[in-house]
């Protein structure tokens, strides 16, 4: 059964395409969010397999969103993205990992995903 | 002041010829008893008080004090012409005999610095001047000196209309308490004074308070017993006991005012030598500050590039204003204004003082204005450099977020369509191409971006092409339309050019986002060494340059030039952004 997954991102062509990939390549997109507290409120309402979570957002950062949702008991996988390279963000607890926007893809997220 | 001294001439005259005429009526009065101790008396309070005020008028002419105790003596020696036997002079004489008793209220109240200093000092002086003007002279309709001043020997009383003995009573009354309540109230307001007198004026007018006030309690003795008994003989000691202190108050001044002026040739002399020895930051004031013996005084200097004031360490001041308790006298040089000192308003009492105090530092206060000057321009730049620094951060701040929510974006989505071209490119062709297509146009729109981001950090046309291709540029891409005026033809320094380009760049900005203009014109001149920049619109106006970021960050742009910016935005009337920039 495909993994389903939630895009938070504020950039509407970024979730765009990143839909389009993640579909082709066997996921189940259930939602998107533009900001952090619409992507708190779909979380409770979709309960994804996997939040797919950018790091810069307009009202709380992904970071922060991150610490909401672990604090809330079932938890989802949550992996980080961002334009900006890790060494732009910073160690980062509590995610299952961080992709790179431009380096997104299905093998790429699955790799982050399997134990 | 040239034609002060004949005036006061004249009344010296005036005061000699009365005070002689008083005497002859007095030392002939067939109703007075000890004529020539009353002749006497009258002379010496009458010329006293003349002649002291006039000396103090001419000596401070700014200072009120003077003309009162002259206007003092002039009543007291038309009181005296009561003393006549002459029907008509007999009447104005009684008829005006209290208008001293108000000059003298006034002249008490005034002094030392010559201005009334609360609304009840005020009050006072005005209900006093009412009572001996208005009020008293309508008394003598009903006085019949034979029976009611018991004077069988006295002139008829040209104004007696009828006795009523009556009315006579209940008027008489009235005025008691009316003039026991207005001495009462002045002896109230002097205790006041003295109490918050700063010391050295407490110690020069020691005597004068203390003889205004034995002058006030004698008065309400001679209202008390006027009340209660008509005894004639006693009313008449106890007016010559008030005369007494009345008699030495002028005498007093003059002892306050010589001392005043000794101290102040010391202080002076003291001040030279101290300015000789070339005061440092701070000792100028102190220096100020014991020649005035004003320890409160603050000195503050006129910049008149900047139109304002500012202390000595360059700190932009306000003058105190009315209110405010304190006094402000200016210094000029050479007709320029100069500084003003900022003192304790007991100061007035001796303002040609202070004045002289100033002109005698004038010198040194220049040198200090020079000084305090540079350090207002240091602080100018300190605080321009702080914002400069602070707009530069905030800039590389906006050309990050510029940077990541442009070209970066669509650089990622670029990247993402690419990939998923490549994946489709065997199975679907047709949508590989799409995604091929769209990925061009996001690299299109990517490049775009990047070349508007780079035309803000620095225009390349500007410094390939110069200044007018680089407006003329900026006007064709403007949402508005934009007429240009006169435009330099030769390249001018770098900096002079890029500061132009920002001043019409930024200033085009808000006239598309906030003018609702249908038309701005731009032109760049030269006016006495000067390039003027200059961009107006027919828009609603109101722009305010100190709120938002853009203007100010021109304004420091061009501080840096030694530029200055102007916004004229009158609401209603479009908005001209002009700025001057020195070139050459």
């Amino acid at each position: 059964m495909a993994l389903s997954v939630l895009i938070v991102d504020d950039h509407p062509s970024f979730r765009a395409s990143a839909r389009m990939l993640l579909e082709a390549e066997g996921f189940d997109v259930v939602g998107e969010a533009e900001d952090g507290r619409a992507a708190l409120r779909a979380v409770r309402e979709l309960r994804p397999d996997v939040v797919l979570l950018d790091v810069q957002l307009p009202d709380l950062n992904g970071l922060q969103v991150a610490e909401r949702l672990s604090a809330n008991g079932a938890v989802p996988a949550i992996v980080l993205t961002s334009s900006r390279d890790l060494d732009d963000i910073g160690a980062v607890r509590g995610v299952r990992g961080f992709i790179p926007k431009s380096e997104l893809s299905g093998p790429a997220l699955e790799a982050l995903l399997t134990p | 002041m040239t034609s002060l001294r004949p005036a006061l001439y004249g009344l010296a005259a005036l005061a000699l010829l009365f005070g002689l005429i008083d005497f002859g009526l007095v030392l002939t009065s067939d109703f007075l008893s000890v004529r020539g101790v009353w002749a006497s008396a009258g002379l010496l309070v009458g010329w006293g008080f003349i002649g002291v005020g006039l000396f103090a008028w001419w000596r401070r002419p700014d200072n009120r004090v003077g003309m009162l105790m002259a206007a003092t003596g002039f009543a007291w020696l038309l009181s005296l012409v009561g003393a006549s036997d002459s029907e008509l002079l007999f009447t104005i004489g009684q008829a005006t005999s209290s208008i001293f008793f108000a000059t003298a209220i006034h002249m008490l109240l005034a002094a030392p610095d010559g201005w009334l200093h609360t609304r009840i000092e005020r009050r006072i002086v005005a209900v006093g001047y009412l009572v001996v003007i208005v009020l008293v002279p309508p008394l003598y309709l009903f006085v019949d000196p034979a029976r009611d001043l018991d004077c069988r020997e006295c002139p008829d009383n040209l104004l007696f209309v009828a006795r009523d003995e009556t009315v006579l009573n209940a008027f008489g009354a009235i005025l008691n308490v009316i003039g026991i309540t207005i001495v009462v109230a002045v002896l109230l307001s002097l205790v006041r004074r003295w109490r918050r007198a700063p010391a050295p004026e407490r110690r020069l007018y020691a005597a004068v308070y203390a003889c205004g006030i034995a002058l006030m309690l004698a008065l309400i003795g001679l209202f008390a017993l006027q009340s209660v008994s008509n005894d004639s003989d006693a009313l008449d000691v106890l007016f010559a006991v008030a005369i007494a202190p009345l008699a030495l108050i002028p005498y007093l001044y003059l002892a306050a005012l010589v001392r005043a002026r000794v101290l102040e040739g010391g202080a002076m002399g003291e001040l030279v030598a101290r300015l000789g020895e070339a005061p440092r930051a701070g000792e100028l004031r102190d220096a100020l500050a014991g020649a005035l013996n004003d320890p409160s005084l603050e000195l503050f200097y006129w910049l008149p590039a900047e139109r304002g004031w500012v202390d000595p360490d360059g700190h932009r001041v306000e003058l105190p204003g009315e209110g405010s308790g304190r006094a402000v006298t200016g210094v000029e040089r050479d007709g320029e204004r100069l500084a003003a000192i900022v003192h304790d308003p007991s100061l007035l009492a001796a303002r040609a003082h202070v004045r002289a105090v100033g002109a005698v530092a004038s010198l040194a206060l220049e040198n200090e204005r020079l000084d305090a000057e540079l350090r207002c321009k240091v602080d100018d730049l300190r605080a321009s450099r702080e914002r400069m620094l602070r707009i530069g951060l905030e800039e590389r701040r906006r050309l990050e977020r510029d940077l990541h929510d442009g070209a970066q974006q669509r650089l990622v989505s670029l990247a993402l369509n690419l990939r998923l071209a490549r994946g489709r490119l065997r199975d679907d062709p047709d949508a590989a191409d799409r995604l091929l297509a769209g990925a061009s146009e996001e690299l299109e729109a990517a490049l775009e971006e990047l070349r508007e981001l780079a035309r803000g950090i620095h225009p390349a046309l500007l410094s390939d092409r110069g200044l007018e291709t680089a407006l003329e540029t900026l006007a064709h891409r403007a949402p508005v339309p934009v007429r240009l005026g006169e435009l330099p033809d030769e390249r001018l320094p770098e900096a002079v050019e890029l500061a132009a380009y920002f001043v019409v760049s930024e200033a085009l900005t808000n006239v598309a986002k906030y003018a609702a203009a249908s038309e701005a014109t731009v032109s760049v001149g030269r006016d006495d060494g000067r390039i003027v920049v200059e961009v107006a619109d027919d828009g609603v106006g109101g722009a305010d340059p100190e709120r938002g970021t853009g203007l100010r960050g021109l304004a420091d742009r061009l501080a840096v030039l030694e530029g200055r910016l102007e916004v004229d935005s009158e609401r209603g009337h479009g908005t001209t952004v002009r700025a001057r920039i020195p070139c050459g």
